[in-house]
């Protein structure tokens, strides 16, 4: 509940709108109750005054309710067209506040604040959730807004002819719309929860069925993989059987309340008739006053289900946004120093939430233009120092220099602003060439893109497609190969003329023609900049070059390759199995 | 093009055409009922108002109301359950009959970019009829019937307020299609758009640690703003139209109520009409246009629905390629041929352009070529995974496509490159192999694969859950699985895919050491990209472009200095050294 709190306070920019759309709203379900209760008291007067002669007829005033017919009759029309327009543009400008408010937050997070707990699509749940959320007002906040305004403005329409009618109406109404659809809600409580079990079970068997098709084909599994889904399937159907039950038991349980309340107004109204207390007329109003204003709790049944799911998805949305930002960043950056050498002097990283620490006193100095192979097995410390360079990552203790300048004395983007990193999770997005090229420099000209495709030997490729730089790549357009992909992260960062390039495996998963491609075109790329590769692998390593070795968080080893490979320690252990390997 | 969907839709379910009959007649029996309770009603109020009678002297007519409020009510329940009984056989059916078929139409059809979509469509597009079938078609037919059964009474007790409907009810059909022509035009490009604007909000949340490595993720706030304003407007434009649709509706209905009312009020002062008839045709006004409106309400479940019905049989539509026949696989020890293979998947250029080679039994090939040389498709054509265009694998002698393909399958085990580990424990992953297999058996195999120890370690052992939400495996982890899986299997055929991501040196060497244990004494083609598999070959064949341009051992390749010394050579002499076929 308070996470649905939160999300009505998040609506608040949007006040005015959401007021018009209830108000609108308001308008409608009151005026087709006013139409259909004015008709009926309309008809019953003209009927007893066309028996009472002439004189009676001469002074009815007939003028006035018909009009008043004809006037409910218009405004319900027009405030339901406009009550509808107002209620989608205020959805689409709360769904368009959501995304940015959401992504101005998730921004500092990524990418560790973003990191799933245990697989799963985070990112792209979160996207869902958001879009549901979306719908809060229109499949939530209104209908009930509007039913319970309605039912006490037409509660006491009643009470001003018939105090108890006007009570029994209330009475009926809180029945058909809330309890009823609490009991259905409660109800169905546990086949619906069954459901989504089975369900999310049944889509792991049909992403399995699908994606490992092939091993369940040769190894004989697929009828016992199209059974267990058949069977899976069988059950959602029972307990989605079980839920149309309860929901026709809702369905007709409204009808029912509906009419008896109709039927109790014709008894307590026609009591009074028959007593005189009441007009004739009256009790045609009351009769279909009441049919009419069920209209107004028809719609919470589905908003009393889609609360739970809002409800869920605002607990989940929430709880990405209360994460703790990784980094915060200073107010403002000092000015850039002259020469960029990096110097890391005991630096120490931990994760929030975990127990041992990822860099334990690392030790490392790197000058400008300097080229560096940093080797470690997985879990040595090599993704945690690209994440305190780029400041990804708080340290804990220890000091990161850049030209003489605290790491954390110059803004995340500043820093960032110095770095190209080049790795296979860089993300390709749905768009042309041309559109990926330009994240890395918006400012670029023809010839700039033309000149980084050539330095990333992706050129020839671009030029051999019909539509040159508007090719379009992603789902929409045509497809790319994994080498095409790490080509074209290259040309982005030929594109960012930074000082420090870092290569996180850059060859990772290239078949070798390919691969001799990359390394061509990362070695033109690093003229003139300090590149530090990021590798678990001896390939490629000139004996001269400077390698240092990660293990534990700290540096292990450092120096010449060459002179490393006798040295008796880890490199000459790896060089040694490296050539086990090459001999097997 | 709709009407066809629907009819196949409900053909596939069996039992649904009569579940669909049985709630529309349902639905309908629920109007007549509302005519007979507006007519208890009036002569109710009419007595009450009119004759001033005590309320015992109506209650028969009371009870009657009664009565009929419990039959509207079960009529009402019953047409919601039978609709769903239809909708749910006809979602079952059309899961079993869309899982059959890809399965039919093989991995070739089903993996890749396509295969979240499909695993999609078998879920929530199947979901997606239900509101469809149980909602929108039973309302269809009743926006015809009940209606028509409404006039049917109004014009034996009033013609001006029938004469009313006849000529607002038509219209409103003719009004929904002169607008309702564009409105669907509107929505269909509002869903696109409403579509792309959500895979870019996803591609940009998915990618936002690029965007901000590039400093680029604030323009990216600002960006999503312009974008969804900019879709904003272009949908409210499109949306004014497409309201007038159910505008309109409302306003003949609204108008038609009004009319009648005003024009029983003009007759009923002069005393020219009976109050019980007015009454009773007010009553039955808005009936009229009641299942009209619900008609409208389920227009986007409609929407969703035939969506999903076209990508559905966009699929069921697709035919097979591969034929089987049912021979049993020649005895003997396992050779297997290639003669003239051409694969033609109708993309440019046939992936494999004549192909002849021989796999002898109990030898080792390897097969390499860079990507897009047409590796993988001659491994799919010997898996049966893909039909060729001409020439053809042949088993001992026996052409593929005439054994039963579980016989054949049977013979072999495949590991691809990146395999599966399927939702359960490792046990079951384990088993897919042998379904009888005791645990000695399975540690064994695992122990061979060099996983004996890790799976031991894991809380459960064999019975740890793995997949999504289980365990995690590393990526050389999940390799010695799959391998640990073919070696339970321990058919006379291997077929393997060797995984090109590189590994720690200490797991590749494992991995190297697992293979070269596993292909012993089988018939074993390898995709290889490690220099040890191929220096173990007994023959190395070279694919380039889709033929095969040279073949024989690791020496005498690399002394002919063609193609393969070329692939060997590529990059520095380390990377060859190392890993790198």
């Amino acid at each position: 509940m308070r996470d649905l709190i939160r999300l009505l306070r998040l609506y608040a920019p949007y006040r005015r709108w959401i007021a018009g759309g209830i108000a609108l709203g308001l308008v409608t379900v009151l005026a087709n109750f006013g139409l259909l209760a004015l008709s009926g008291w309309f008809l019953a007067s003209a009927g007893v005054v066309g028996l009472a002669g002439i004189a009676a007829q001469n002074s009815f005033n007939f003028f006035t309710p018909a009009a008043g017919v004809r006037f409910f009759a218009t405004v319900r029309v027009v405030a339901r067209y406009a009550g509808r327009l107002v209620d989608h543009e205020a959805t689409f400008r709360l769904l368009a506040g959501l995304r940015t408010d959401l992504y101005a937050r998730l921004e500092p997070l990524a990418p560790l604040g973003l990191a799933a707990d245990r697989g799963g699509d985070l990112l792209g749940r979160l996207v869902a959730d958001v879009d549901r959320l979306g719908d809060f007002f229109l499949r939530v906040v209104a209908p009930f807004s509007i039913a319970a305004i309605g039912s006490v403005l037409m509660a006491l329409v009643f009470a001003a002819f018939v105090p108890l009618g006007g009570v029994v109406l209330l009475a009926g109404l809180v029945a058909a719309g809330v309890a009823l659809p609490v009991i259905s809600l409660r109800l169905g409580r546990r086949p619906s929860g069954e459901a989504v079990g089975l369900q999310s079970a049944m889509r792991a068997d049909l992403v399995d069925s699908v994606q490992g098709m092939a091993e369940l084909l040769t190894y004989n599994a697929a009828p016992a993989m199209q059974a267990r889904v058949e069977g899976a399937s069988a059950a959602l159907a029972a307990r989605q059987g079980r839920l149309a039950t309860i929901a026709g038991i809702g369905t007709g349980g409204n009808l029912l309340i509906a009419n008896v309340t109709m039927a109790a107004m014709l008894v307590i109204g026609g009591r009074l008739v028959v007593a005189g207390r009441l007009a004739g007329p009256d009790l045609a109003l009351l009769v279909l006053g009441a049919l009419a204003a069920f209209e107004a709790v028809a719609p919470l049944a589905g908003a009393f289900q889609a609360l739970g799911g809002m409800r869920d998805s605002a607990r989940r949305v929430f709880e990405i946004m209360d994460r703790p930002v990784p980094v915060r960043d200073p107010a403002c950056s000092p000015a850039r120093p002259a020469t960029l050498g990096l110097v890391l002097a005991g630096v120490r990283l931990r994760y929030p939430g975990q127990a041992g620490w990822a860099l334990d006193g690392l030790d490392l100095a790197i000058a400008p233009g300097e080229r560096v192979t940093v080797l470690g097995r997985s879990g040595a410390g090599k993704t945690s120092l690209v994440n305190v360079l780029l400041r990804f990552a708080a340290y804990q203790a220890g000091s990161v220099t850049l030209g003489g300048v605290a790491l954390r004395d110059i803004r995340g983007d500043d820093v960032r602003s110095l770095f190209t990193l080049v790795s296979q999770q860089t993300q390709m997005f749905a768009g042309s060439v041309r559109d990926n090229l330009l994240i890395a420099d918006p400012a670029a000209d023809d010839a700039a893109l033309w000149h980084a495709l050539e330095i990333a030997q992706l050129a020839d490729f671009v030029r051999a497609q019909p539509d040159g730089l508007e090719t379009l790549v992603g789902e929409a357009g045509v497809r790319i190969s994994g080498g095409e992909a790490r080509r074209l992260t290259l040309a982005r960062a030929a594109l960012r003329d930074t000082p420090i390039l870092i290569l996180d495996e850059p060859t990772e998963g290239l078949d070798p023609l390919t691969e001799a491609a990359v390394r061509a075109a990362i070695a033109a790329i690093g003229i003139g900049r300090m590149v530090i590769t990021i590798t678990h692998r001896l390939a490629g390593i000139a004996e001269d070059d400077r390698v240092v070795v990660l293990a534990a968080g700290r540096v292990a080893e450092d120096g010449r390759f060459g002179a490393l490979k006798r040295a008796g320690g880890a490199v000459t252990r790896l060089a040694a199995l490296h050539d086990r390997l090459a001999r097997l | 093009m709709a009407r066809d969907i629907d009819r196949r839709l409900v053909a596939a379910g069996r039992g649904a055409r009569r579940g669909l009959t049985a709630a529309i007649a349902l639905g309908f029996a629920a109007g007549i009922a509302v005519i007979v309770q507006a007519f208890v009603l009036a002569r109710i109020v009419s007595a009450l108002v009119f004759r001033h009678v005590a309320l015992g002297a109506v209650r028969d007519d009371l009870v009657a109301l009664g009565v009929l409020f419990v039959v509207r009510a079960g009529l009402s329940f019953g047409a919601e359950v039978a609709a769903h009984r239809a909708a749910a056989s006809v979602k079952l059916s059309l899961r079993r009959l869309l899982l059959d078929h890809l399965f039919a139409l093989g991995p070739h059809y089903a993996a890749g970019e396509r295969s979240a979509d499909l695993a999609a469509t078998a879920l929530e597009g199947i979901e997606a009829l239900e509101p469809y079938l149980a909602r929108y078609l039973p309302q269809m037919a009743l926006v015809a019937m009940v209606p028509l059964a409404v006039l049917a009474v109004v014009l034996r007790f009033d013609w001006i307020s029938a004469l009313i409907l006849v000529v607002s009810g038509p219209i409103i059909p003719l009004f929904m299609v002169f607008i309702g022509y564009r409105a669907e035009a509107i929505n269909q490009r509002q869903w696109r758009q409403l579509l792309v604007m959500s895979a870019h909000f996803l591609d940009a949340v998915q990618g936002i640690t690029t965007l901000k490595l590039f400093g680029r993720a604030r323009d990216e706030i600002a960006l999503i703003g312009r974008i969804s304003d900019d879709y904003r407007r272009v949908t409210m434009a499109g949306l004014r139209v497409a309201f007038l649709t159910s505008a309109a509706l409302e306003f003949f209905a609204s108008l038609s109520i009004a009319l009648v009312a005003v024009l029983f009020g003009a007759r009923l002062i002069h005393g020219d009409i009976a109050f019980f008839p007015a009454f009773f045709v007010l009553l039955l006004v808005p009936e009229f246009f009641l299942p009209l409106r619900g008609l409208a309400t389920h227009y986007h479940a409609r929407m969703n629905a035939l969506a999903a019905a076209r990508r559905l049989f966009d699929v069921l539509d697709t035919v097979p390629m591969v034929r089987w026949g049912d021979a049993a696989v020649p005895a003997g020890a396992i050779s297997i041929g290639c003669a003239g293979l051409v694969v033609d998947y109708g993309l440019g250029a046939p992936v494999l352009r004549g192909i002849d080679c021989v796999f002898p039994a109990g030898s080792l090939t390897a097969i390499v070529g860079r990507s897009g040389a047409g590796k993988s498709s001659l491994a799919a054509a010997m898996l049966g995974f893909v039909a060729p265009a001409s020439g053809g694998v042949v088993v001992n002698g026996a052409p593929l496509d005439t054994l039963d393909r579980a016989a054949w399958w049977r013979c072999l085990a495949y590991v691809p490159q990146a395999p599966r580990l399927f939702a359960g424990s490792i046990a079951d992953n384990l088993r897919l192999a042998r379904p009888d297999a005791a645990a000695p058996a399975m540690l064994a195999a695992l122990a061979r694969a060099g996983l004996r120890d890790v799976v031991m370690a894991l809380p459960g052992g064999l019975d740890a859950m793995i997949g999504d939400g289980g365990a995690g495996l590393s990526g050389g982890q999940v390799q010695r699985l799959a391998l640990a899986r073919a070696f339970l299997k321990d058919a006379p055929v291997l077929i393997l895919d060797e995984a090109t991501a590189h590994l720690d040196l200490e797991t590749e060497a494992e991995l190297t050491a697992a293979i070269g244990d596993l292909v012993r004494g089988r018939t074993a083609i390898v995709i290889a990209h490690r220099l040890a598999t191929v220096r173990h070959a007994d023959r190395i064949l070279v694919l380039d472009a889709g033929r095969i341009v040279e073949s024989g051992t690791h020496a005498a390749l690399l002394a002919l200095g063609g193609v393969y010394a070329a692939l060997i050579g590529s990059g520095s002499v380390d990377a060859a050294a190392s890993c790198a076929i």
